[in-house]
């Protein structure tokens, strides 16, 4: 079991940093800028009424959606939450197909069929997210056994929250994948709350990670919010899984900026612990660290940072334009043929 | 051999035409596989599964921790990842436990993610009263699932539709059910040799019959033929129709048998209320087979109560053959249901 | 694709119509709207619009015999298939649209047979009967009232309505023969029925001298323009149809609450054709001369006799004559074809003692028996027309 504390992360920042090389540093903040501009898009789309249900907006977790997938190659696969539109993007989704489906038009990736919870992008390994919590846990051991099976050399990272782990599902996948040693990574976004179940009240251990020996694979806890550190872990629990030497455990702690839905008051937190953890906005820091660091000038990160707003612009016109999907067709699809 | 000579076909159990379905399926395509609990070494719970791992091997035939929910998600991954996964649930009634992964996900992917995966799994279920298992090991449950969109449920009354009916499950490219029926693993009868399919959706009329129908599935199919020979005797004519599938359920059939016998009885082991009875009866009320009928509609299910454990209690707590008896002649004689 | 053209239904009670001329022939193009064939119903002659476009075929006879509403009597092929699905019409439902207008009517058929039963339904409600039951017994054209269900509460089963079928059919004894009606003898029950039960009859006799009537005539026959002999029925046409002139509330239907008075009297002369009533009509009778009168009546009972009687032919009857004298009958009572208000029955002429001028003398007498309906008709306007029409008769110095 690893902890990193704040000091021990600048000195590591350093050399995880140094191991990441210009183009996936400027792909990884474009991703983050992407998927921040996705979530306030899609927040004020639905403040406009413009999407229907709710929505679980990831602001503020950006570098473990993004450090998680980055050492993956397209033909890894990624099982996502109900709070997967970070993971989404990170493994390389189109965000007009994804706002099209946020607008349940007939253009998005389910063709409006499934939302924001269920989004998946299946040629593109992203096997879906999930609108039940820990429920793809047990599909990611199926995942796991599938690619032994067909022996492949590839990769399931399953994501879930700090609230699953308490689910059923948590124990019996980590178990089974652990005795058929399945090339599965369990990334934990352990962002302090379920929904206003504050974890510390909530799970008998202090970390989600000190679960992992208790299934005989190993675990790390990293701060969620440095996209270097989290981008390391994620690397060697990947490269032991397709070694073949089975699952790990990563748990990245990391806070959400916004309620758990569109409907959350945040009666549970302080505005100063929100303010805290603002501060430590992901983003910011990385940009703040490749300036520090010469990697890139102001204005190529305000470039990338304007990249990712005309791509989320686009986006936005595609969905309002796309056309809904036909009342006639309502059960078409509940079969395959 | 003379061509005017035809060869007696073998007779195998329910149980051995299950294996041999499984042997010849795993044989011609890699991609299906067996796991459950006890299904190797032990062979199975029931004796399915027999000698089948020696056969395969344990990575094709694989025990299982005691892990449904985790189970039920691993056949969901392996299925949505190009495999052909058949997971057998020891005991139909722990389907509780495995409910979120075969309802939330198996049975909805397919919709949800717009027909881009597909979930070609299948459950085998063995189920049903009389053998003094007592409450939680005796249920009739497959009405539950025939009421889920996205899951196809069969029941086979015969060795030759239990092997006939699993490979077509396991070519079904949808989650598919599969109810076994522990009462009738040691029945035999004809099966062919050869790889075959009976196929989902269609029923059979086991016998025919002018004067009432009995609609019937698994172990009520042979206690309905029962009492349709001595029905004849005192001079009624049933006519007995296997349902096969509970989803979808081939009404067509049964209508066109209401149409000739203008009665109707409906046989079933899951309890009477909200079972699959209350389906059918509704089905051809609201059909044009209702200007056929000339008497109610009956149906015979199982007691409003838990299984009872006491042989004399469970027996009674079931349709029996005498059962049907009194009520084929009470609808055909007094016109009563 | 073909389109049906079905007898339509045009009033609430029709149940068949017959059809009285086609106006196209098999094989014709036609248009949608054009008029297709003439039908004759109870009340008026209608014309029948085509239901689409295309060649017309499978044209049903012009035989005179009731056909029931909802029957297909020709078939439209209809060349494009486009315009076809636009007519919306498929062969098992009919033609669902078009108003109807004051003369003319679009082929429309029952959407169903249930709907085209629903007096039936709302009649039956309140007797417990299988879905069975009520099916066949309405195909049977069995009034559920009538069976006795032997099920569960008294429901009625299908074998209790078969029940019932075998023993309406069944005679009392193997002797007898069963008949069953053709259309023409159920046409004449059910109107006959409706006459007796709905027009309150009465009946008034005068006892006619025909002397002079018989005179005229054996004058007329003697300068004979026609070949056919003249005949006291043609006679009565003549002189009744005048009569009617100056009564004319005997020659008026009951149409709702009111008198429908008609405009000319067409003359029904209840005749046999092999053993049924048939009552061919001389039309406008009081424009016509004797003469004209008794050509027309020989034609008519010559067409009878070959069966070439056009359906046209046997409707219209305002005012109704039956003369039973050949056959020696005295006197007698008629009912009243409905629409008609009234009936004359005419008995033999025979020589009879009656007093004249203080003495006992034989005259040819004939007793003339009106029938009439109390609804529009009262006893002194019957009254009056009865004396009338003695004097004519009694008066007839010439036939013209």
């Amino acid at each position: 079991m690893e902890t990193t504390t704040r000091a021990q992360g600048q000195a590591r920042e350093r050399a995880e940093l140094a191991a990441l090389d210009d183009a996936t540093l400027r792909e990884a903040l474009l991703r983050m800028h992407l998927i921040r501009k996705f979530e306030e898009a899609a927040e004020a789309s639905y403040m406009r009424g413009l999407v229907h249900g709710t929505m679980h907006l990831s602001i503020g977790q950006e570098a473990s959606a993004v450090g998680a997938v980055l050492p993956l190659e397209p033909h890894d696969y990624i099982l996502s939450t109900h709070r997967g539109h970070g993971h989404c993007i990170a493994k390389g989704a189109d965000p007009s197909r994804m706002l099209a489906e946020f607008f349940g038009k007939e253009t998005g990736y389910c063709h409006g069929r499934g939302g924001s919870m269920h989004i998946a992008d299946v040629e593109g390994g992203n096997l879906g997210a999930n609108g039940i919590v820990a429920g793809g846990l047990p599909i990611a051991v199926g995942v796991g056994m599938s690619i032994r099976m067909q022996k492949l050399a590839r990769v399931c990272v399953v994501f879930f929250g700090d609230g699953a782990s308490n689910e059923g599902a948590f124990h019996e996948s980590l178990n089974l994948a652990s005795i058929w040693r399945l090339p599965i990574v369990f990334l934990c976004e352990n962002n302090k709350y379920g929904m206003s179940m504050d974890i510390a009240k909530a799970m008998a251990v202090p970390n989600v990670a000190d679960r992992a020996s208790a299934y005989a694979m190993p675990g790390a806890t990293i701060d969620g919010n440095d996209l270097p550190a989290v981008v390391d872990a994620s690397k060697r629990a990947v490269a032991r899984a397709r070694r073949g030497d089975g699952p790990s455990l990563v748990e990245c702690k990391t806070y959400r900026l916004r309620g758990h839905s569109k409907s959350d008051r945040n009666l549970y937190r302080t505005k100063e612990e929100i303010e805290t953890w603002r501060a430590a906005d992901p983003i910011a820091r990385l940009a703040r660290e490749l300036e520090a660091s010469g990697r890139f000038d102001a204005s190529t990160l305000a470039a990338i940072e304007e990249a990712a707003t005309r791509r989320i612009d686009e986006a936005l016109a595609f969905a309002r334009t796309s056309p809904e999907p036909d009342p006639a067709q309502v059960t078409r699809d509940v079969y395959a043929q | 051999m003379p061509s005017d000579v035809v060869p007696a076909m073998r007779e195998l159990s329910y149980a051995e035409a299950i294996r041999e379905a499984l042997g010849q399926a795993m044989e011609r395509d890699d991609r299906v596989f067996l796991f459950g609990e006890d299904v190797g070494i032990y062979g199975g719970a029931f004796g399915v599964s027999g000698d089948l791992v020696h056969r395969f091997g344990s990575e094709r035939v694989i025990d299982t921790p005691i892990s449904e929910l985790g189970l039920a998600g691993a056949a969901v991954g392996a299925a949505l990842t190009g495999m052909r996964p058949v997971l057998e649930i020891q005991f139909s009634d722990f389907m509780t436990l495995a409910m979120e992964q075969i309802v939330n996900q198996a049975a909805k992917i397919h919709y949800m993610f717009g027909g881009k995966a597909s979930v070609p799994m299948v459950v085998r279920l063995p189920g049903g009263s009389g053998t003094g298992a007592a409450a939680q090991h005796s249920q009739s449950l497959e009405a539950w699932f025939a009421h889920v969109p996205g899951l196809k449920v069969v029941q086979p009354s015969t060795p030759h539709d239990a092997k006939g009916l699993l490979l077509a499950a396991i070519d079904d490219p949808n989650p598919v059910l599969v109810f076994e029926h522990k009462l009738l693993y040691k029945s035999r009868g004809p099966v062919p040799a050869d790889d075959y399919r009976v196929p989902i959706g269609i029923a059979a009329v086991r016998r025919e019959g002018r004067d009432i129908t009995i609609v019937a599935a698994s172990v009520m199919v042979v206690r309905a033929q029962a009492a349709a020979e001595r029905l004849a005797v005192e001079g009624i004519d049933a006519e007995v129709i296997d349902l096969r599938s509970l989803r979808p359920i081939d009404f067509a059939t049964i209508r066109a048998s209401v149409r000739k016998t203008h009665r109707l009885l409906v046989v079933y082991e899951g309890v009477r209320t909200m079972g699959i009875g209350a389906e059918i009866a509704a089905d051809i009320a609201g059909s044009d087979a209702f200007d056929f009928l000339d008497a109610p509609i009956a149906r015979l299910g199982a007691a409003e109560s838990p299984v009872p454990y006491n042989p004399v209690l469970e027996k009674a707590s079931v349709p029996q053959e005498d059962d049907i008896v009194r009520a084929a002649r009470r609808l055909v004689r007094e016109g009563e249901a | 694709m073909a389109v049906e053209v079905v007898l339509p239904k045009v009033d609430m009670d029709m149940e068949t119509g017959v059809i009285a001329a086609w106006r196209v022939a098999e094989g014709d193009v036609v248009r949608q709207g054009d008029v297709l064939f003439e039908m004759e119903t109870d009340k008026a002659l209608m014309d029948v619009e085509a239901p689409g476009s295309g060649r017309i075929r499978g044209l049903a006879p012009v035989d005179g015999e009731p056909i029931a509403v909802g029957t297909p009597v020709a078939w439209i092929d209809v060349a494009d298939e486009g315009d076809a699905v636009a007519e919306s019409v498929s062969a098992s439902s009919g033609v669902p649209e078009v108003a109807p207008a004051a003369r003319s009517v679009a082929a429309i058929a029952p959407a169903s047979p249930i709907a085209a039963d629903a007096d039936e339904r709302t009649q039956a409600v309140g007797i417990r009967a299988t879905p069975l039951a009520r099916a066949t017994a309405r195909e049977s054209g069995i009034a559920l009232e009538a069976v006795a269900g032997s099920g569960p509460r008294g429901r009625i089963g299908a074998a209790d309505v078969a029940q019932h079928h075998a023993r309406a059919a069944s005679q009392p004894s193997p002797a007898d023969r069963l008949v069953p009606f053709d259309p023409v003898r159920r046409t004449i029950a059910q109107r006959l029925a409706q006459s007796v039960r709905e027009a309150p009859h009465f009946f008034m006799t005068a006892h006619v001298d025909m002397g002079a009537l018989v005179a005229a005539l054996d004058a007329h026959r003697a300068a004979a323009a026609t070949t056919t002999r003249a005949s006291v029925t043609a006679a009565l046409v003549y002189l009744v149809s005048r009569t009617l002139v100056d009564h004319p509330m005997l020659n008026a239907s009951v149409d709702g609450d009111a008198a429908r008075l008609h405009r000319h009297a067409h003359i029904g002369i209840a005749m046999d054709r092999d053993g049924d009533l048939v009552v061919p009509v001389i039309r406008r009778a009081a424009s016509r001369t004797f003469d004209d009168t008794v050509r027309e009546l020989g034609r008519l009972r010559e067409a009878i006799a070959s069966h070439a009687l056009a359906p046209s032919e046997l409707r219209g009857a305002t005012f109704t004559i039956s003369n039973l004298g050949m056959y020696g009958v005295d006197a007698f009572t008629a009912i009243i074809n409905p629409p008609e208000s009234a009936i004359l029955a005419v008995g033999r002429i025979v020589d009879t003692p009656v007093g004249r001028d203080g003495r006992v003398v034989l005259r040819p007498m004939a007793t003339l028996t009106l029938s009439a309906d109390h609804r529009i008709i009262d006893g002194t306007a019957a009254a009056r027309f009865m004396a009338d029409l003695r004097r004519a008769i009694e008066d007839a110095r010439a036939l013209a």
